[in-house]
């Protein structure tokens, strides 16, 4: 199975397609994003007259907010719906006819642009803690760095198969983005993308816990800031691996059912 | 060689009344209609051999070629196509066999053709030599050299469907079908599609089955013709005695005050016929002509026969 590498490149090459857009994408969404929640929590940290919320610095809350957005479009990719879309135009016919599977192919796909943002986490990083940051940056930073990326790439797997299973009801119910939509909310919500989780109620955590969501963004970003134990990566790495297995199945099962109702009709 | 023993294909659908009150209701309840596009059909074709498949819009005739390709599976009966099931989907049968759809865009739209040829080699493992041979004699035969690293969405109709014909052919496949192939195309990027594909069927012999709505395209590719009318096929034979069918009959187009009709009658009633209506007419042009292969065609899908 060599192809796979050509599909990496393949989809490498999309991204660097259109110029403008990338640069878009690669700086000026992340500084925009960075600078607005700057701007907000040191309102809302000053209103407040505190140096601290819940444990997070105004340093902290910026770093939090420079790396949920990467880490949202590591797990979201540029392909959220695109099963789904090409089921609904029938361009999805491209992968049956092609001998390999669809479903690695899809996989790989994803994990590409993870991969993408990954390179673009890093180099935001840097950046912050060369110009925001005042502390020096240590080997333990590094290895924070390096394993909360890794749980990224882990996450944005557990979120491609979860993507995965939710478009292919779009073979029952051809137009699904409602639920796609939804799925991207509750993500974002549960996950920690809107405010840390350890800002939402101790029951709530509690109820999230055996859920993938805190483990899609706010454990790799709390990893890679240093405020994650190895017991918290240890659990959160094995819940991931747990959901990994059944997404798998699932998206087997509603294959195995539903590739019987495909009928390569669309636009 | 593909062989078919009764196969059918039953789709169901939605009907919605028009309007926005039958907006609301469908919310809640919605008719299920169910339609029967392919009924029993039974097929057999040997390698080398290139079959056009023709019949009006909604006849079965798509749904037959994505059966046989695997997209679709079908509702009962069996397909064998060079021993393979295809909607099983081996991979081995895969890599021998190729589908284009005039009307669907398989290679990716952001990057220019080579890209997209550079993913198909792997996937389909085609070696390095047979890929450089294989992407000149296309790229010649269809005059699109300079067109490759142009990014697909900025090619014109004609240019795309020949870059979608070079990317379902590189791995020379011995099964191909061809889904309107020449749809939307001007005259000229026809008459080289159709060059192109004959001389591609003389080189590697594939079987091939054609369907489009150009009947030149028929008569210029396919020697034997199966004619699908409403899921059935009602006439598999070849091209040739489609016209020998009709050898007794001749077409006379009249043109009168009122209008323009054509009409079919026996060779020994000419005269009469004839006579009639220019008895019965202000005829104020005639023509008598042999049947032509579209009229006999035609005939043939609107009444299971040939012209009455």
């Amino acid at each position: 199975m060599n192809w796979w590498k050509h599909v990496v490149a393949m989809e490498l090459r999309k991204i660097l397609a259109y110029r403008s857009d990338f640069w878009i994408t690669f700086l000026g969404q992340t500084l925009i994003q960075l600078l607005v929640a700057r701007a907000l929590w040191q309102m809302i940290f000053s209103t407040q007259g505190v140096s601290e919320m819940n444990g997070f610095t105004l340093d902290m809350m910026t770093l939090y907010y420079l790396i949920v957005p990467i880490g949202t479009r590591m797990l979201t990719g540029e392909n959220i719906g695109f099963l789904a879309r090409e089921i609904y135009e029938g361009t999805f016919t491209r992968y049956l006819l092609y001998p390999l599977n669809v479903f690695q192919y899809k996989t790989i796909t994803y994990l590409t642009y993870s991969l993408f943002y990954a390179l673009q986490l890093l180099i935001i990083y840097a950046l912050f803690r060369t110009f925001i940051s005042a502390s020096p940056f240590t080997l333990s930073d590094g290895a924070n760095l390096v394993s909360g990326v890794l749980i990224f790439l882990l996450a944005s797997m557990t979120y491609a198969l979860m993507a995965l299973l939710i478009e292919m009801i779009s073979l029952w119910a051809d137009n699904i983005w409602s639920l796609v939509v939804m799925l991207r909310f509750f993500t974002s919500f549960f996950g920690g993308g809107f405010i840390p989780l350890n800002f939402l109620p101790a029951w709530t955590q509690a109820t999230l816990a055996w859920t993938p969501f805190p483990y899609l963004i706010s454990l790799p970003a709390r990893t890679i800031m240093g405020l994650a134990t190895l017991d918290e990566i240890s659990k959160g790495i094995l819940i991931l691996g747990v959901w990994i297995l059944v997404f798998m199945q699932g998206v087997k099962l509603l294959w195995k059912k539903g590739q019987y109702k495909y009928t390569g009709v669309g636009i | 060689m593909i062989l078919v023993k009764d196969l059918r294909k039953t789709f169901t659908s939605h009907v919605k009344e028009p309007g926005l009150k039958g907006s609301i209701k469908s919310l809640f309840s919605r008719e299920v209609r169910t339609k029967e596009a392919l009924k029993s059909i039974n097929l057999e074709i040997k390698q080398g051999e290139i079959i056009g498949l023709i019949g009006a819009n909604g006849a079965g005739k798509t749904t037959l070629i994505k059966i046989l390709s695997g997209i679709v599976h079908p509702t009962s009966g069996q397909a064998s196509v060079m021993g393979f099931v295809p909607w099983e989907r081996s991979n081995e049968y895969r890599r021998q066999m190729a589908l284009i759809m005039g009307q669907k865009n398989q290679v990716w739209w952001d990057l220019p053709a080579l890209d997209s040829f550079l993913l198909l080699k792997e996937i389909y493992q085609i070696p390095a030599a047979q890929y450089k041979y294989n992407v000149e004699f296309l790229a010649e035969t269809l005059m699109i050299k300079d067109q490759l690293k142009t990014q697909v969405r900025k090619l014109s109709l004609g240019e795309r469907m020949k870059i979608e014909l070079m990317a379902a052919l590189l791995h020379n496949p011995k099964v191909i079908f061809l889904d309107e192939p020449t749809i939307g195309l001007d005259i000229s990027a026809q008459k080289a599609v159709r060059l192109f594909l004959r001389q591609y069927q003389s080189e590697f012999k594939p079987i091939t089955i054609l369907t489009s709505h150009y009947m030149e395209d028929i008569k210029e590719l396919c020697p034997r013709v199966v004619i699908i009318k409403e899921g059935e096929f009602v006439y598999d034979g070849s091209l040739s005695s489609i016209q020998r069918m009709m050898g007794d009959e001749k077409v006379l187009s009249v043109t009168t005050q009122e209008k323009t009709f054509k009409v079919s009658v026996p060779r020994l009633e000419l005269s009469q016929k004839t006579h009639e209506l220019f008895k019965d007419n202000e005829v104020l042009d005639l023509n008598i002509q042999d049947p032509s292969v579209e009229d006999v065609i035609e005939s043939i899908m609107r009444n299971g026969v040939g012209p009455s």
